[in-house]
C-alpha cells in the first residue's frame, strides 16, 4: 500500500556546499541518501515529494560539518499481509517462484501454487497447468495475495499466494 | 410474495449466530444478574413481527430499557442485519405516533396548530433489512468455510523446510537466504544440506516429531470444527437455498414507508382514488398483514406541513410591521443602497417563507401601510426616472420591464406573485444592464404607463 507521510532526518552537509546554493545540496543529497530505502517502519521510500521545513543547522565539532534536521514529504510502499499485489517473476524453481513488485520482492512456495500446476524444470523452468493453458515462468506477471511479510530495520520480504480465486497469471509475455 | 420464510432465515440467523451476545456497557460490571445474552435474539425475533417501529415502543413491548434495546439495535445496525433512522420530532408528533400504534387509526387527529409546543426532539426507528440479512448470513457463512478449509489445506501458512542433515528449521520467509545458483533447492546455511518441505509426509515423519503431532491434532480439531458446522448450520444454510429466488421483502426508508402506509390507508378509506392502491398494497401487504401504524404515517405528514405553515405565520404576524411594502421592493432594487439593504432583508425572508398563508397575511398588513409608503415611493421613484434618463438605456428598460409586469399582475387582483417575483427581477436588474442598448424609448413610456396605474 502506498502512503504519502512526512519524515524527518537529519542531513550532515559537507561545508563545501555552504553558499547560496545551501538549500539545493541539502534536498539533492536528501533525495540521493533517501529515495529507494526501505525502513522496516515506514516500507520503500518511493520518492520524495516536498520538503516541509530546513530546521537550523549545527556545526560538528572538528569536521565542520553541519547536521540539519530537515522534514520533508515522501511516497513510501509498504506491503501488508492479506493485501493484493501485481508483481513480476524473476525466478522460477522447484520450491516455488520469487517475483517483484517495485521493490519488493515475494516468495510463492510451491504448495500456494494452485495443485494443478506441475513445475517443468529445463532452461526456462516453469509451473504449467496438465492442459498447458497457464503458465508461470520468468516475466509472468502474477497477481498475488501477501500471506506473511518479514520486517527488518532495512529489509522487508513477503510471502505470497496464488492459491485463491483470481489469483495467478495475469499476462503471459510467452502468449503475447 | 410471502415474508414467512425471510422471518424464519431471521430466526435461525439470531440463533446461530447471536444467541450468546451480550451487549454492555463498558462501565459495567460482568456479573451474573447483568447477564443479558439472550436478548439479542429476543429482539430479532421482536423485529421480525414489525416493520419500521420506533425503538421507544418497541423498549416498551419487550419491557427492555430503552438504553439497553439501543444498544442491541446499534450491535444489530453494525452487523447489517437492522437499518435505523433518526429523526426531529415534536412531542405532539410523537404522542400522535402512539395513539396510532393503537391502530386506531381515523384521520381525525388534527388538533390545533396554535396549541402545538415546537419543541423537537429525536427519535429513532428501526426495521430489519432482509435483503441485506440474506447477504450477511451467506457471507458469514462462506467465510466460516473458507477460514476453516484454508488452515485445513494450509492455504495461508508459511512453509516451513528443515534440513534433513543437521535438522535445522527454516520457512518460506527465509527463501532469499536459501536458494543457491547450482540447482533448483534450497540449501541449508550451515551444513548446505538439500532442505524437504516440512509438509512432505516423508521427510517431517523422520524430523521433528513432536511439532508434527501436534499439527496432526490441530488438523483433527479443524476437521471437526468443519464438519460440526456443516452439521449444526444445516437448517440455516437450508433456509438461505429456500429464499434465494424469493424476492426480499423491502420496507424501503422510513419515509417512503410511511409515504406508502399512508397512500394504502387513503386508498383503503376511499378518501382518494389519484394514490395508487395497488402499489401501496404490493409494498405492504404482506400475507395480509394488518398494519398498525398506518394512521399515524398520515398524521405525521400532515403535521409536518401544517406546523411548518403556522410557524411560518407567526413569523409574518410579528414582522409584519416591519416589512416594507412590495412598492419599496422594487424602488429598492432600482434605487439607494440603504434600500438595497432594506430589500435584501426581505428577499432573504420571501425565500424562507414562501408559503401561502404568508403571503395573505404579509398582504393585508401590506395594504395598511400602502398609503404611507406609498407617498415615499413616489418621491424616489421620480427621483429615480431623472437619474435613469441619464444612466444607460438597459437599466431603464429593465425597470419598464418589470413594471409593466406588475401592471398586469395588478389589474388581476394584486396577486402575491409579484411580491415574490420583484426582489428576484431587480436582483437580476444588473444582468441586463449590457443587453437592450436599443430600447430606451420604449421602456420610458411603459414606465409611465405604470405611473399612471399606480396613480389610479
Ligand atoms: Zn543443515
Amino acid at each position: 500500500m502506498f502512503f504519502h507521510i512526512v519524515l524527518e532526518r537529519n542531513m550532515q552537509l559537507h561545508p563545501r556546499h555552504f553558499g547560496r546554493n545551501l538549500r539545493e545540496n541539502l534536498v539533492a543529497k536528501l533525495m540521493k541518501d533517501v529515495e529507494g530505502t526501505c525502513s522496516g517502519q515506514h516500507g520503500f521510500v518511493v520518492a520524495i515529494t516536498g520538503i516541509e521545513n530546513i530546521g537550523k543547522g549545527l556545526i560538528r565539532d572538528g569536521t565542520g560539518f553541519v547536521s540539519f534536521p530537515v522534514k520533508y514529504q515522501c511516497v513510501v510502499f509498504r506491503p501488508f499481509k492479506g493485501e493484493i499485489l501485481e508483481a513480476v517473476v524473476t525466478m522460477v524453481n522447484k520450491m516455488g517462484f520469487f517475483a517483484e513488485a517495485g521493490p519488493v520482492q515475494i516468495f510463492v512456495s510451491n504448495h500456494l501454487i494452485p495443485d494443478d500446476m506441475e513445475f517443468q524444470s529445463g532452461d526456462m523452468p516453469n509451473y504449467t497447468t496438465s492442459d498447458g493453458s497457464v503458465k508461470i515462468q520468468k516475466d509472468s506477471e502474477v497477481r498475488l495475495k501477501i500471506i506473511g511479510t518479514r520486517v527488518d530495520a532495512t529489509e522487508i520480504f513477503c510471502i505470497g499466494t496464488i492459491k485463491d480465486d483470481f489469483l495467478g497469471v495475469i499476462n503471459d509475455p510467452a502468449s503475447v | 410474495m410471502s415474508i414467512e420464510p425471510f422471518n424464519r432465515l431471521v430466526k435461525l440467523a439470531a440463533r446461530a449466530f447471536y444467541d450468546d451476545i451480550t451487549t454492555k456497557g463498558d462501565n459495567q460490571p460482568k456479573t451474573g444478574r447483568s447477564d443479558n445474552r439472550g436478548i439479542a435474539v429476543v429482539v430479532l425475533d421482536a423485529l421480525s413481527r414489525r416493520q419500521w417501529v420506533r425503538e421507544e415502543d418497541l423498549a416498551k413491548d419487550l419491557k427492555l430499557h430503552s438504553k439497553q434495546l439501543r444498544r442491541t439495535l446499534r450491535f444489530f445496525e453494525e452487523e447489517k442485519l437492522v437499518t435505523r433512522d433518526h429523526r426531529k420530532e415534536t412531542a405532539k408528533g410523537a404522542k400522535i405516533f402512539s395513539a396510532a400504534v393503537a391502530a386506531t387509526a381515523d384521520g381525525q387527529q388534527h388538533t390545533k396548530e396554535g396549541e402545538e409546543k415546537i419543541k423537537l426532539h429525536t427519535h429513532s426507528y428501526c426495521c430489519l433489512d432482509y435483503a441485506q440479512i440474506y447477504d450477511v448470513v451467506r457471507y458469514r457463512l462462506h467465510r466460516m468455510r473458507k477460514k476453516l478449509k484454508d488452515e485445513l489445506e494450509d492455504k495461508n501458512t508459511v512453509q516451513e523446510y528443515v534440513c534433513p542433515n543437521c535438522g535445522k528449521r527454516y520457512n518460506a520467509l527465509d527463501a532469499l537466504q536459501l536458494i543457491s545458483l547450482e540447482d533448483e533447492y534450497f540449501h541449508c546455511e550451515s551444513c548446505n544440506g538439500e532442505l524437504v518441505a516440512e509438509s512432505d509426509k516423508l521427510a517431517s515423519q523422520d524430523v521433528g516429531d513432536g511439532d508434527s503431532n501436534a499439527r496432526r491434532q490441530r488438523r483433527e480439531k479443524l476437521k471437526d470444527m468443519l464438519q460440526n458446522m456443516e452439521v449444526q448450520l444445516k437448517p440455516l444454510m437450508e433456509q438461505i437455498n429456500r429464499v434465494k429466488d424469493l424476492p426480499a421483502p423491502e420496507f424501503g426508508t422510513l419515509q417512503a414507508w410511511e409515504a406508502r402506509a399512508h397512500a394504502q390507508r387513503r386508498a383503503e378509506n376511499g378518501e382518494s382514488s389519484a394514490m395508487d392502491p395497488s402499489k401501496s398494497s404490493h409494498g405492504l401487504g404482506y400475507g395480509g398483514t394488518p398494519m398498525p401504524f398506518l394512521g399515524d404515517t398520515k398524521v405525521e405528514v400532515d403535521f409536518g406541513n401544517e406546523g411548518k405553515g403556522n410557524d411560518v405565520k407567526s413569523e409574518a404576524d410579528i414582522t409584519g410591521q416591519k416589512i416594507l411594502p412590495p412598492w419599496m421592493i422594487k424602488q429598492g432594487m432600482n434605487l439607494t443602497k440603504e434600500q438595497r439593504g432594506e430589500v435584501k432583508q426581505e428577499a432573504k425572508m420571501d425565500g424562507t417563507l414562501a408559503a401561502p398563508e404568508y403571503s395573505d397575511d404579509k398582504k393585508s398588513n401590506a395594504e395598511d401601510n400602502d398609503k404611507a409608503f406609498q407617498d415615499e415611493y413616489f418621491k424616489a421613484y421620480y427621483a429615480a426616472l431623472i437619474k435613469r434618463q441619464e444612466e444607460e438605456a438597459a437599466k431603464s428598460r429593465q425597470v419598464g420591464m418589470k413594471s409593466k409586469r406588475d401592471l398586469n399582475e395588478g389589474d388581476e387582483g394584486e396577486d402575491n406573485v409579484d411580491w415574490q417575483e420583484a426582489p428576484v427581477a431587480g436582483d437580476a436588474n444588473g444582468n441586463y444592464k449590457v443587453n437592450d442598448l436599443n430600447v430606451e424609448a420604449d421602456a420610458t413610456a411603459e414606465d409611465e404607463d405604470d405611473i399612471d396605474w399606480e396613480e389610479s
